[in-house]
This record gives C-alpha cells, structure tokens and sequence, in this order.
C-alpha cells in the first residue's frame, strides 16, 4: 500500500499559487489504489471543499503539521509528502517518516500511470 | 519634497480637551483597487498602478472634479516586509509605462507623492502634500488635521501595499549578516513578528484563565464578514472560512499563535477623500463626520511590551479618544480596531472599554453573539484576518456602514452612528472617531 500526501499551494494545479500537478492525477493515483490526501495551510474545510469540488474522495485532510498524525492513523508500505517548499514540505516530511518529492519528481513516478506502467 | 507630518499634528496627549475640529470634517468619497496575492510583474498591477485606481475610484465615488482636489496625504511606504531583492533589475517595461521619478523603484516598491502627481495629470489643483507613514491609521489623522486647520479643502488619502513573491520578513536586510540596534535582535536572530503579541497574549491566558481555543468564535466571526466585503483578498479570489475546527488544527507559528492568528501579505490599495463638513454636504456620498484622532506615542521598556504596558496604554488611548470626540463608550454603534495580528484586537477593545467590557473579559465576550447581525458588533469589515493584509479595511468598513451601503456586511442588530477603528499596534496606533452626524 502507497500513501501519498499532497500539498496544494505550489503543487496542485488548483493551489495558489498553481504547481503542476492537475486533479487528473491526483484521481489516476487514487483510482490505482493508493491512500490519498492533502496536507497544507489551507483550512481543513476548504482543503475538504477543494476535494469534493473536483469529486475525489480523499482519505484525509490535515494541517501542515500534522504528517506523524497522518502516519500513525493509516497503515502503509511506503508514505509519501509531494511539496514545494524546502521548509513546510520537505524537512517535516523526512523527519515524520515520509519519501518526499517535488512536484517534478511526483509526476515521473510509476504510480501515476498504474501499477503496469 | 513631502515632508513626514511634524509630531504637532497628532493629538497624543491625554487633557487636550474636544478636539478643535470636532465634526467639522468629513470623509465622503471611498476607493479600492483590485487585490492579487502578490505583483505578477507587469505594469498594470504595479504598487502604482493600483494606487491610481483606487484614487480615481475615490474620486468618482465622491462625485469631485479632480481640479478642485488640493491635498493628498499617503504613506511612501508600501511594506512591511517584502523587498526589492538587491542587485535585480528593474523592469523596463514597467517604468517605462509611468512617468517616473529620480527612484527607479518609485510606484514598484514605495511610492512617493510626487510619482502619484506625474501620473495623475487631472490633479491639477495639488498645493498640500504630506507622508502619513506607517498605515491608514496614520494618513487619515494627519489628513483630518490638515483639513481641519485649512492646509487643504478637498483631500485626497492614500495608503498601497505591494507584495512579491517569496517569504514576507525574510528578504532586504533581514536577510544580511547585520543590522544595527535591536533591530538585530528582533529581525536578525529573533523571532517570527507575531512573537512579540504572543508573548502578550500567552501572559493573558495565564493572567486572566483563558486559553487559545476561545480566540476561535474571533476568527470565524472575521472571516465571514471578510467574506461580506467584494474588496477584500479572501472574498474576490479565495472565498474561504476558517471554522473553529480549522482554527484549532492549524499550525504553531509562535505558540500561543498559530498561522491563522496572522494576516495574509497582499498587494492593494485604497484611498479616501476627505472635505470640510461645508463642502461634503454637496458631494455624491453622504458625509461621515470626524468626532476625533488620536495617537499613542509610548515606547516600550523593553524589546516587546509587557502586557501591562499594553493594558496601560490601550486604557490611556481609549480616555484621549473619548476626551477629543466628547464621547463615552456607551455612544459606541460598533468597534473596528486592528487586527493583525488577532491577537491583539482583545487588548484595542478592552481599553476602549467597548460594551462595558474590562480587562481580560475580551475571550468571553467573544463567545457571544459579537456578529453584524447582534447588538454587540465586533471588527464587523473583518479587518486583516478577514480580508488580507492591508490596515485600512477597518476605516473603509466604518465610513461604508456609517453612509449605509455596506452591503451584505451591513450592521443590522445596531444603528450605525459612531465608530472607532484605528491601529496598528496597541502601542503606537492613530485612530479615528467617525459618526452620522457632526455633533
């Protein structure tokens, strides 16, 4: 089992400011089976309200900080934090126990296209 | 050269009795330009640019012929923390669309009045300008006083703010490897800016038995009037709430103030124009009276004040606003105090005494009905948190809701005839004492 947590800001297509990343992969990666999320600043309610605007059903929403809370609530064999900042994404990312990508690295990885890519 | 208003044009100190211009001018016309998170590089959203537009939409807003404007007071500074960075080249293609001053950066990272003059040819009648600095707050004072001892008739007031991309306090010299006087201590070594009202409001909590979690009814209660206001960030581009639940997940910024206890840098620009009492009876907008201004000019003991230092002088503010307006809290319709950071407006309203309130009794008031829609009306533009970053949407919301065309955030449990709004900080803040009528 993959978890992947996904910044907005910077990293979806939908943040402010847009990253690169669109809904459309974010739904492929979901729809592969992996655990899908979202950590950011925004408030948890809009980052709920983003979700259903684009119809994906996600398995959380957290706060920036909140990625050990992330890791101790669901079972996985690899997690990971796709973000854009050094700071905010990054550093916490690896010390709660989380691969980190860029959003340049997340969209080269065999997980987007499917498990047989 | 426009000079810094001089120190005798603020009233600073308690006993000065009515102000001698009590009601006798005015604000009529009102003026924004559109917000953006942060300059996107071209000449049209430039500080500058967004400056004009919201001067000639407060000009229009007051139904004046540009001619007859004969003043204009505004802050040269448009930031508190977003810098040129050193060494970048200023774009061509924006200076070149202005007439510019002898400051390559003039309308992109500061603005000066005689930029604003260059570019506003239809100011033809110009004979008064001033630098307010720091914030709205501080223009307007200056402006009502101007207007009031006769430096200017019909004025304009203008107050930018520009934001670029990258870290808000992390560039310029904060950046460097020195700075000089405790500036080092607080930018250079120290600590995020909201630290210094954290400290504050950490020694609240233990003073009084108040936690973090009550300030939550405070921020959603922001929010949703922000989002009541079309001009403001969150209402145009990000129409967000923060719900309690939101408010108490969100990240530590400075524990006890978390990241929603902050404002959002933004780039925007509003400006006022303000007349005598005489002249604003024929213009397009309803006049809203000055009742006062007054300022704080106390220094604290020490890098950041002790919140006895606050309480002491948010009380001695509250006596020189009523002193000058010859008002009591009682005659108060609604507050609109500063708000960014959060976590201060309790320290604004508790010395105004605002609805009988005492010191640390600010949270539990906040868990009563303090909506627009209540009789006890608390920050009802939403200010910082509800709007972005600017300073100023207290006043627009105080002159708006006193002419009855606020809209949607329109104060309904109250009848709208004398507010406050002022800032920034509790120390050191300008305020005003706008009203309905001029007695």
């Amino acid at each position: 089992m993959i978890l992947i947590s996904f910044d907005i800001d910077g990293t979806l297509t939908v943040g402010d400011p847009p990253g690169i990343l669109p809904m459309d992969m974010v739904r492929a990666v979901k729809e592969q089976g992996c655990l899908v999320g979202s950590c950011s600043d925004r408030p948890i309610s809009a980052q709920r309200a983003i979700w259903a605007s684009h119809d994906i059903e996600v398995d959380f929403t957290v706060s920036k900080h909140m990625l050990p809370d992330v890791k101790a609530e669901f079972e996985a064999d690899v997690y990971y934090h796709i973000g854009d900042r050094e700071d905010l994404d990054r550093r916490p990312a690896l010390e709660a126990g989380f691969e980190f990508l860029w959003p340049h690295e997340a969209a080269d990885m065999p997980w987007v296209e499917g498990p047989d890519a | 050269m426009t000079e810094n208003a001089p120190a005798s044009m603020y009233r600073t100190d308690e006993g000065m009795g009515l102000w001698e211009h009590r009601g006798k001018v005015a604000a009529v016309g009102v003026g924004h330009s559109p917000t953006a998170r942060r300059w996107d590089g071209r000449a049209e959203t430039c500080v500058g640019a967004i400056s004009l537009i919201a001067l000639r939409r407060a000009i229009e807003d007051a139904g004046v012929d540009p001619a007859e404007i004969d003043g204009l007071v505004m802050d040269p500074v448009t930031t508190t923390g977003a810098y040129w960075p050193k060494g970048k080249p200023v774009p061509e293609e924006v200076t070149s669309a202005f007439n510019c001053t002898d400051n390559p950066l003039d309308g992109i990272a500061g603005l000066s009045a005689e930029w604003i003059l260059k570019n506003m040819p239809e100011l033809t009648g110009i004979d008064f300008t001033m630098y307010g600095p720091g914030c709205m707050s501080n223009a307007i004072c200056v402006a009502a006083q101007a207007v009031g001892d006769g430096l200017a008739n019909t004025c304009l007031v203008l107050k930018s703010w520009h934001n670029y991309e990258g870290r808000y306090y992390q560039g310029g010299a904060n950046a460097g490897s020195d700075l000089p006087g405790t500036a080092a201590l607080h930018a250079l070594w120290g600590t995020p800016a909201c630290y210094g009202t954290a400290l504050q409001f950490a020694e609240y909590c233990r003073k009084y038995g108040k936690n973090h979690d009550m300030m939550a009814p405070f921020i959603e209660n922001s929010r949703q009037n922000g989002l009541k206001f079309p001009e403001g960030y969150w209402a145009s581009h990000r129409p967000e709430e923060i719900t309690p639940e939101d408010y108490k997940a969100a990240r530590w910024i400075a524990k006890p103030a978390n990241l929603f206890d902050n404002d959002l840098p933004i780039m925007v620009s509003a400006a006022y124009l303000y007349t005598t009492a005489e002249r604003a009876r024929d213009m397009r907008q309803k006049p809203v009276y000055i009742l006062n201004h007054a300022a704080s000019n106390t220094r604290p003991r020490s890098l950041t004040p002790t919140l006895d230092e606050v309480e002491a002088d948010t009380a001695r503010t509250a006596r020189k606003i009523y002193e000058g307006a010859g008002i009591t809290a009682a005659d108060l319709s609604f507050e609109n105090m500063y708000d960014g950071f959060a976590q201060f407006h309790q320290f604004h309203i508790e010395g105004l005494g605002y609805r009988g309130m005492k010191f640390g009794e600010a949270l539990d008031f906040y868990q009563t009905d303090i909506s627009i829609h209540g009789p006890n009306p608390i920050l009802p533009s939403g200010g910082n948190i509800g709007c972005g970053r600017s300073r100023f949407w207290m006043h627009t919301d105080c002159i708006q809701q006193i002419q009855q065309r606020a809209g949607e955030r329109q104060v309904t449990g109250v009848k709208p005839e004398v507010a406050v709004s002022g800032g920034p900080m509790p120390l050191g803040g300008r305020f005003t004492v706008w009203s309905a009528t001029p007695d």
